[in-house]
């Protein structure tokens, strides 16, 4: 880690856990009010990551895409991006800040712990490939993580409106038919970028390793990841499964997406897909 | 009762059942240890718990991904969806077809959420209106007094395309397996290769393909150059001469293919060149040796009845009086050699290039150090049709998912003695989103 990336690094963090603070505040204590100026401090937050980004860039020459640190890095980066990019779209849609800004304060703390050291590009990620498989990877990864983000939303707005006393809070956030279709449209554009991330990383892997499928761990669960989202859109469509069975679905889907970027190789140490490639 | 079974066989419920089955056998897969996959650990295991992996074993279980189990699963998966395709093919075909049967009342349509009706502004007749919903990519059939308007037609045989590209992956899946043939070889600088089957490493033994031949190259190694910067492997380049006099580059990611055959690089050695003299400068043996010793393990060889066991230092350095590398770059590359006798050892020392180590009355001269690569060497046919099946699935799913479609019915009518258009309309997927779309695509078409 270089200095200014350190600093920044840090800073991006602190500004997401005060952010995350607000947004818990504004739905805790009924106060709407706080999540324009909190998406102000993501965005700030969202700066700061981006220059961390900018000085490892500048340290060694290339994207951070491999190893722990850098996925979480630039995946939060995307997650963060999305979140911010749907926000400006639509005002209402800042609420989904709720679940992605404490995902990604996970995975930068969780980043920090592995291995920020500065290394040259290994050869095996020296292809045209990187760009195609991790871009996509980090796409559906952020597709997936607004699809819970809106998931959680759609939930706790639901409870909040069959109570007695709805929370005023979530009277800024989109109808829950919305909120349904939208949970839907994510899980769409992941379920897209995860067939080109997984295509891509067929072709890439004959080239690498010789195979273009080896039922490598990491492999077998971006395959079980990819068939959760096929049956979440099966049921959707075809069995017409909304609202509150969606919103689950759409929770807890995305564990088997965290599974396959972070916890793979925390419990199996035979993955070809080594994060903590040097 | 087949009628029964079909139906069964061919429902959406059963393909959810399936997937979730062959989910559940691939999370099977990653905990169990696989025999063919994990053959160290698998053999390790076995050792420990004989009678629970004899038990696994039995089960299928430690050959998970070609079991029994799950080749029935994926068979069923196929005949699943071979139903469900021919079972919607005509329901597809009906939702592409444009009839006029299709144009309705879009006052008392059903199936249509989206109904509204705008009043019209005094120059704008029916004609330009769906002159303007063609301008929107709708396409129209009828007029004013009553038409029909669909947007992304054709999307219903993206659904088609996207699950027959599952039998081209499997089509050319099964025709890489068959016709897959997998070795390892070992070849040194200067070493040439006539596709010798006997020249392929012994462990692990290659595996011969059911259908056709093994791979017929021939090359010889002109020159090996690895690339490290920082104890990173930043890249290799193997230099490999054809039988036409052609130069090949192989480097990591980027593998010599010819006849359906890949030559991946896999593994990098020292080759050096050990020169055995006796006391009066005549030469005993000479020979290049590939050693695995870039690991920092030592590797053994044998010469005129003696055995040398050498240990690689790529940047040697001595620190704190112990043997060590500053890095993996070759910048002081040297070998720690003991040399032993019926098993004693007689001497040992460091050889730099062009070094000599004495023992016993006997010089070894180390002559050069060049390097010896592992290819993995995999023959496989099929693989444009596996790549065909996943550039179709690609376009399939986006074609199906994002460009679906919408369907408008209307009509321009007095309502109250005011022009109005009425218009009734529809989307798949998406209820409230595709109210905002309408209303929008009508606030357009009239001008609002």
């Amino acid at each position: 880690m270089v200095f200014w990336e350190m600093v920044f690094y840090l800073v991006a963090m602190v500004v997401y856990a005060l952010a995350g603070g607000g947004l818990i505040y504004s739905f805790v204590f009924k106060n709407p009010r706080v999540v324009p100026k909190v998406t102000l401090l993501v965005a700030f937050g969202f700066m700061a990551q981006t220059i961390a980004i900018v000085a490892r860039f500048n340290a060694i020459g290339h994207l951070p895409w491999s190893g722990h640190y850098e996925y979480a890095l630039m995946g939060g980066w995307f997650i963060i991006a999305g979140t911010l990019f749907v926000g400006w779209q639509n005002k209402q849609l800042q609420c989904l800040a709720a679940g992605t800004v404490p995902l990604v304060l996970i995975m930068l703390g969780y980043g920090y712990m592995q291995n920020p050291a500065l290394t040259p590009m290994a050869a095996s990620l020296k292809t045209v490939w990187l760009y195609i498989h991790v871009y996509f990877a980090w796409l559906s990864f952020g597709a997936y993580s607004l699809a819970m983000a809106a998931g959680v939303v759609f939930l706790l707005k639901q409870k909040s409106e069959a109570s007695a006393e709805p929370n005023p809070a979530y009277e800024r956030f989109p109808s829950l038919g919305r909120l349904d279709e939208l949970i839907f449209r994510y899980v769409v554009f992941g379920f897209i970028t995860d067939t080109i991330m997984i295509t891509a990383g067929g072709i890439w892997a004959k080239d690498l390793w010789g195979n273009y499928w080896a039922w490598d761990p990491v492999e077998t669960w971006s395959l079980i990841s990819w068939l959760t989202y096929g049956i979440t859109i099966h049921l959707r469509v075809t069995f017409g499964w909304r609202e509150k069975r969606l919103a689950w679905l759409a929770v807890a889907a995305l564990s088997t997406v965290i599974i396959c970027f972070f916890g793979v190789n925390l419990v199996v140490n035979t993955s070809l897909h080594v994060f903590q490639v040097r | 009762m087949f009628n029964k079974l079909l139906k069964k066989l061919s429902s959406l419920r059963f393909t959810i059942l399936l997937i979730c089955l062959l989910g559940l056998i691939f999370a099977i897969g990653l905990w169990v240890p696989q025999k063919r996959l994990l053959k160290t650990i698998y053999i390790e295991w076995q050792k420990n718990s004989p009678s629970l992996v004899a038990f696994l074993d039995a089960l299928g279980l430690t050959t998970i991904y070609t079991s029994p189990i799950t080749i029935t699963l994926w068979l069923l998966f196929f005949l699943n969806l071979s139903l469900v395709l021919w079972q919607r093919w005509p329901i597809i075909k009906s939702r592409i077809t444009l009839s006029n049967a299709k144009i309705a009342d879009p006052a008392t349509v059903g199936g249509y959420p989206f109904r509204n009706s705008y009043p019209l502004p005094g120059n704008l007749d029916g004609d330009t209106i769906i002159g303007l919903l063609r301008k929107n990519r709708y396409t129209v059939l009828g007029d004013a007094s009553g038409f029909y308007g669909v947007k992304n037609r054709l999307a219903p045989i993206a659904f088609m395309l996207f699950h027959l590209s599952f039998f081209l992956i499997l089509l050319g899946g099964m025709i890489s397996i068959y016709t897959e043939f997998i070795g390892y070889i070992d070849l040194a600088q200067g070493e040439s290769f006539q596709g010798e089957l006997k020249r392929y490493n012994a462990s692990p033994q290659p595996k011969m393909p059911e259908i056709g031949s093994p791979p017929s190259a021939s090359f010889s190694v002109k020159s090996i150059v690895p690339r490290v910067v920082h104890n990173t492997p930043t890249g290799i380049s193997v230099l490999l001469v054809d039988s036409r006099g052609k130069t090949h580059e192989v480097d990591i990611n980027r593998p010599y293919s010819t006849d359906h055959t890949s030559f991946v690089f896999k593994h990098l050695g020292v080759a050096p060149l050990f020169v055995l003299k006796d006391a009066s400068g005549r030469e005993m043996e000479r020979a290049n040796f590939k050693l695995d010793v870039l690991r920092m393990k030592p590797d053994r060889f044998a010469l005129s009845g003696y055995t040398f066991t050498a240990t690689f230092y790529p940047d040697y350095v001595l620190e704190g009086g112990k043997r060590a590398t500053r890095s993996m770059e070759f910048n002081n590359p040297m070998f720690f050699i003991s040399v032993e006798q019926v098993g004693k050892k007689i001497a040992d020392g460091l050889v730099p290039q062009n070094g000599v180590l004495e023992f016993a009355g006997y010089r070894l001269q180390l002559l050069d150090m060049p390097f010896w690569v592992r290819f993995y060497v995999v023959k496989q046919r099929g693989l444009s049709i596996l790549y065909s099946g996943f550039a179709i699935a690609i376009i399939g799913v986006i074609w199906r998912l994002l460009f679906f479609r919408r369907e408008i019915v209307g009509a321009v009518r007095d309502q109250d003695g005011v022009r109005c258009l009425v218009v009734a309309g529809r989307s798949e997927y998406y209820k409230n989103l595709a109210e905002d779309e309408f209303a929008k695509l009508f606030g357009d078409v009239l001008g609002n």
